[in-house]
């Protein structure tokens, strides 16, 4: 029916759902205190708690890893998307076909 | 900016001989004194910190206007430790509300560096006391956002939700599913209790629903496979949506990306398209950062 096209920064719902909790973020405590400590004075340094890039293309709806998961090392959340996948493929094969509630993992 | 905390200024600026303009009031928080402000900055200001939009790689010096958080006139530029540029503007110290004004000021400085950058986007609300603390953060994560940098080069996130008319949809599945179509009959004539055929039909309703707006979502995925790098699904919001995505589109395929939605789209009279874009890649980089103690 209908596609409408937008620029970037005109809806504030697709703004939020950006600009909140993804790119580079700082710790919610260290953001804090950030504006009161001198980070080099009080001896502490910026490092890196995890680095993700998602440069994969979706296999289908549904299976991807919600953006706002804890940082986790990755691949033991791998292993449980494929376990998770090769469930979902076994169910659907085997007639009865259920509802699957998405998992989403809280974020931090 | 609500409160001003003048007194805390003032001691602040008496001690020191660089005038604050009036403008840069503090906001100071309540429960804390922000107790290092007083620490002398060679050259610095200490009513003001560093806003930071997002990170780019350039060893020159660059300006963007003054169109950045806070509409304060204060002049976008770039704080730089070697080839790689935080973008940021100067703002009064203390802890920014997600205001509208603030929240869409944040995006629009991410969307005039994009023209012509590839940016890292920081999320909303990261102030740096000084300078150094900026240059400090760049060397710290200096090979992570290199990195990022050269695997988002020259490419731009696009959003895309798609929308459906839940109640048309439904009525679809009425006619053309010959179960539930029997079931919703049995409802109408049943004259007891009608209680466990209306568990079974909202089951097979709402299956129903969740294979169709897979094979939907599906299909849509597909047929965008070759003109988009990446993709991320998002949870849909609310029971219109049936598709939450962003797609990493490399530039020279913006166009192509664009007639392909607008070709799907027309093929799917009962589903609505909205799409944005383009954005900076805030879908595909997730950068996480903590402070440690020496």
């Amino acid at each position: 029916m209908a596609v409408e096209r937008a620029a970037g920064g005109s809806s504030l719902i697709d703004v939020l759902d950006r600009v909140l909790d993804k790119g580079i973020v700082i710790d919610a405590w260290v953001r804090v205190s950030l504006v009161g400590i001198d980070l080099i004075t009080v001896e502490a340094r910026v490092v890196v708690a995890s680095i993700d890039t998602y440069l994969k293309y979706s296999e289908a709806v549904g299976q991807s890893v919600p953006v706002a998961r804890p940082a986790v090392e990755s691949r033991p959340y791998d292993e449980l998307a494929a376990e998770n996948q090769a469930l979902r493929a076994e169910l659907s094969s085997g007639g009865a076909r259920q509802p699957v509630a998405r998992r989403r993992r809280a974020g931090v | 900016m609500a409160k001003k905390t003048t007194k805390a200024k003032e001691r602040r600026v008496g001690k020191r001989p660089a005038p604050v303009p009036a403008k840069a009031a503090v906001k100071m928080r309540r429960e804390k004194p922000v107790s290092r402000v007083d620490d002398p900055q060679p050259g610095g200001d200490a009513a003001r910190g560093k806003y930071v939009y997002c990170v780019i790689q350039s060893a020159d010096p660059l300006k963007f206007g003054a169109a950045g958080i806070g509409d304060n006139g204060m002049e976008i530029h770039t704080v730089h430790y070697r080839d790689l540029a935080a973008v940021v503007s100067d703002v009064p110290l203390g802890v920014l509300d997600s205001t509208r004004e603030n929240v869409l000021a944040h995006e629009r400085v991410n969307e005039i560096v994009m023209r012509d950058h590839t940016v890292i986007p920081m999320s909303f609300g990261t102030i740096f006391k000084t300078r150094d603390d900026i240059v400090q953060l760049l060397r710290s994560a200096y090979d992570a956002f290199g990195d990022v940098l050269s695997k988002m080069r020259d490419k731009m996130e696009f959003g895309l939700k798609v929308l459906w008319d839940r109640d048309s949809i439904v009525k679809d599945i009425e006619d053309e599913d010959e179960g539930i179509h029997r079931l919703k009959n049995e409802i109408a004539l049943q004259k007891g209790s009608t209680y466990f055929a209306r568990m079974q039909y909202g089951r097979a309703i709402d299956a129903a629903l969740q294979s169709r707006s897979e094979r939907y979502g599906t299909e849509i995925l597909d047929r965008l496979r070759d003109v988009a790098v990446a993709s991320r699904i998002n949870k849909p919001i609310g029971d219109k949506m049936i598709m939450n995505a962003a797609f990493l589109v490399s530039r020279d395929q913006e166009a192509a990306f664009d007639t392909r939605v607008k070709s799907i789209a027309a093929e799917h009279d009962k589903l609505t398209f909205k799409y944005t874009g383009p954005w900076p890649p805030y879908n595909f980089v997730n950068i996480r950062l903590k402070l440690e103690r020496v």
